[in-house]
């Protein structure tokens, strides 16, 4: 479960709010979809629930763990996968692994496992030996997927995990984020495939200009459940502009 | 040449701008850092008017002599190509950018243009502060007229060209060859400090032929001063005025800064502008008909020959700060930016314990050497390993860029390291650990040279080494903490990241600090050895000495680990 309340941000170079006042609560086995035009603040959420940034007010629950309180066991409970892929490139893929699992504290033998279980499944088994710098731009999204899921975390995060995914890929990776769902975990992930999420999520928000427009289960959403989750999000963004 | 222009303004602005943003109290960090710039410059002021006036008297003994002038404008381009070989390299020829541009619409040789424009615009920096503290004491103490003074800005502007030049043909097959070792990081980065070390002594190789170390063939100086002194400069002449010719554009410039009259000002100026206009075509003919390759080299550097290898893979269980350690090594190591930066800097002092040998060690003209005198002194085993002590501080601190840049270098990485559910505390030990490491071994190979070479009793340097283990791991919190407060992130170019960051200058004053409080404790002992000539006072000081550094790692280790979640907290990724 991730919880925020009142959740504001703004950086240091800017004069404008980047996240203002949100609350929200997304809870366990369910797949929450964000949307939201660039620069919306969809980044800067996920950074804050990750603990990469800090919030200036409010505060942040992970599974009931105050961020601020206590971030170390917050993180812990947190699997995430990056936008910018920037995974260590002069290390090999099972050198990072390795890293993350030491991180986490995942004992060898559990890794391999699930190293071997997720590396099957997104057919990376013969690149982990390789140079990450040697990676493509979907393999690197594969290798972040991998190392967020090997410490079977309770609450996953992605933003923008579909991007560079070949369609093999991306379908495995939407059975895992149900799979995790199932299990009775959080799934939050941040997209601009609206088909995709529209799809995939139990529920969605949208964030515009920092503050959250809308949030409900798309049917609650849709007036008069016509209207395709693509207009819709076009109207509701288009008023803040 | 708008698009040149719009390069080259890009260019120049991005290696100084940092991403990252921190949240300060902007009265505070003003006031920080204009204390710290005063600090700075109450402690190496007299490092640095002791070079302007030895040259000033240089200039006085030499007179307005074209063929010392030139030795010096060398000496310049010689220091501007030591300190600015690898800039060319990582501007030039490893950049991060060439794939974002050679996907604009401009043409590769304009890229390549505006890439050594700025490599030539950052040399000046260098160049400034060479003339400043070389040529501009040298024309006062030589007396040289107007001329000399309204010709030093154009010397400014050219000398930089043949550096830039001498850097390219030093720089292409070089990189070449490290683009054709491919994926083995290791080798590349060794590589790249073996090229450095050869540069230095080639660099020391040069000096010491042309007799600027080793002294006149004449006798003593304390028998007959005046006659030294005159073989001296009378022998540096003659041998400069064989080689100083070979070096033309040098030669004419300074021929025309020392004239006394309008044409010969006007010959020489002239001349040298035209030989400088003439290395510049040849520094294009030489590097552009390959600027695209030069480019695309950058881009390949990291995305071709991926091996095929089957997925048999071990893993190890390792305790957290372990497997950072070892996975911040592999990383740095193998960054074609970072890895040269972060390990040279071992290399630096065992190559001036070298270099000190054969300054203090010759002897002239069968006479004892200046090492042999020193040596025979019931002092030398007291004074000589804290003065290379001090050295060995100030050196490494200043050098290490592990520890200089712990948080910077991990630029955009940054943001993995915060996702982590790891104390950032533990994450810095392992960071300091790693950089007092590296520095470790640099002190090692000192120790054991000045133990070989010196004739310093090995006890004394595994003492020296045990103090340097302290006084590094302390230093190195403190230069952590300083990059931890503000990091320069988000950078495509490391080396110039640098360039303009004060905390190298920051490590300085924290390692003059470290050895000033060192010296100022062990004095007592040595004097105390002096009068009573006993043995336990040294094994005093030296324990003393351990027990500084054991408290001055605990406090330096406490205050960065109190500070740590604070300031990394702050960063804005």
């Amino acid at each position: 479960m991730i919880r925020l309340y009142n959740v504001s941000k703004t950086y240091a170079k800017a004069s404008q709010k980047a996240v203002d006042g949100l609350t929200l609560e997304i809870k366990d086995g369910e797949i929450f979809g964000f949307l939201g035009p660039n620069g919306a603040g969809k980044s800067t959420t996920i950074k804050m629930i990750t603990g990469i940034l800090t919030p200036d007010s409010g505060t942040i629950e992970i599974n009931g763990v105050n961020l601020a309180e206590n971030p170390i066991a917050a993180k812990s409970l947190v699997g995430f996968v990056p936008d910018n892929h920037e995974v260590y490139e002069t290390l090999k893929g099972v050198e990072y692994l390795n890293f993350i699992g030491a991180m986490y504290g995942v004992p060898s033998a559990a890794l391999k496992e699930k190293i071997d279980e997720y590396a099957s499944l997104f057919e990376m088994k013969n690149a982990l030996s390789d140079m990450i710098g040697s990676y493509s731009h979907g393999m690197k999204q594969k290798l972040s997927v991998i190392a967020a899921l090997v410490h079977e975390p309770k609450v996953w995060i992605l933003d923008e995990p579909l991007t560079g995914l070949d369609p093999q890929s991306a379908f495995q990776l939407k059975r895992l984020m149900r799979a995790q769902a199932d299990k009775g975990n959080t799934v939050f992930f941040s997209s601009h495939v609206i088909d995709v999420v529209e799809k995939v999520c139990d529920r969605i928000g949208i964030i515009n200009h920092g503050k959250l427009v809308a949030v409900d289960t798309l049917d609650n959403i849709r007036a008069d459940g016509k209207v395709s989750l693509e207009s819709l999000f076009l109207t509701i963004t288009a008023d803040g502009e | 040449m708008k698009k040149y222009f719009a390069l080259v303004g890009m260019l120049f602005v991005q290696q100084y701008k940092s991403r990252a943003a921190i949240k300060l109290n902007n009265k505070k960090k003003r006031g920080g850092t204009a204390v710290l710039y005063v600090l700075l410059a109450v402690c190496f002021a007299p490092l640095a008017i002791s070079v302007a006036v030895g040259i000033y008297f240089l200039g006085k003994l030499f007179g307005a002599n074209a063929y010392m002038g030139s030795f010096l404008l060398l000496i310049c381009q010689g220091l501007v190509l030591m300190f600015g070989i690898h800039a060319i390299i990582s501007n030039v020829f490893v950049v991060k950018d060439a794939d974002k541009l050679l996907c604009l619409p401009v043409r590769a040789h304009v890229i390549i243009l505006a890439k050594f424009t700025v490599a030539y615009l950052n040399e000046l920096i260098t160049t400034f502060v060479s003339v400043v503290f070389l040529l501009l004491p040298f024309g006062i103490g030589a007396g040289a007229g107007v001329g000399f003074y309204l010709t030093l800005p154009f010397a400014l502007f050219l000398i930089p060209l043949l550096p830039l030049l001498v850097g390219t043909i030093i720089a292409m097959p070089f990189s070449a060859l490290i683009a054709a070792i491919g994926k083995n990081s290791v080798l590349r980065t060794i590589l790249r400090i073996l090229i450095y070390v050869a540069m230095m002594a080639l660099y020391m190789y040069a000096m010491y032929s042309l007799g600027f170390f080793t002294g006149a063939n004449s006798g003593n100086f304390f028998e007959n001063p005046e006659v030294y002194i005159r073989d001296l400069t009378q022998d540096m002449e003659e041998r400069l005025r064989g080689v100083m010719p070979y070096f033309h554009p040098d030669y004419m410039l300074m021929s025309s800064m020392v004239a006394t009259s309008f044409g010969d000002w006007a010959a020489g100026f002239f001349a040298a502008l035209g030989e400088n206009a003439m290395l510049i075509a040849l520094l294009f003919a030489v590097s552009l008909p390959f600027c695209r390759r030069i480019l695309a080299m950058s881009v390949e550097d990291g995305s071709a020959r991926r091996k095929k290898t089957v997925g048999a893979y071990k893993l190890k269980n390792r305790s957290v700060v372990r497997e950072f350690m070892r996975v911040d090594f592999k990383r740095t190591v193998g960054d074609a930016q970072v890895g040269f930066q972060s390990f040279a800097g071992i290399t630096v002092m065992p190559v001036i314990v070298v270099m000190l040998y054969f300054v203090l060690g010759l002897s002239n003209n069968g006479n004892a050497s200046f090492l042999e005198v020193m040596s025979i002194s019931p002092l030398y085993q007291a004074i000589a390993p804290m003065v290379i002590l001090a050295y060995m501080a100030f050196i490494g601190c200043s050098t290490n860029v592990l520890g200089l840049y712990p948080v910077s270098r991990e630029n955009k990485s940054l943001c993995i390291l915060k996702s982590l559910p790891v104390p950032f505390g533990k994450i810095l030990l392992a960071k300091v650990l790693l950089a007092t490491a590296v520095m470790l071994v640099s002190d090692f190979l000192s120790c054991l040279l000045i133990v070989v070479l010196f004739g310093v009793k090995w006890y004394y340097g595994a003492a020296m080494l045990a103090v340097m283990a302290l006084v590094g791991f302390g230093s190195m919190c403190v230069t952590t903490l300083l990059d931890l407060k503000e990091p320069h992130l988000g950078w495509d170019n490391f080396n110039q990241g640098l360039k303009n960051a004060k905390k190298s200058w920051a490590a300085m004053l924290v390692a003059f600090l470290c050895v000033a409080a060192l010296c100022v404790c062990s004095v007592p002992f040595i004097v105390l050895y002096a009068l009573f000539d006993g043995w336990y006072y040294l094994l005093l000081m030296w324990v003393l000495d351990m027990g500084l550094g054991v408290a001055y790692s605990a406090v330096a280790y406490k205050v960065m680990n109190g500070k740590a979640s604070k300031y990394f907290e702050r960063i804005e990724v």
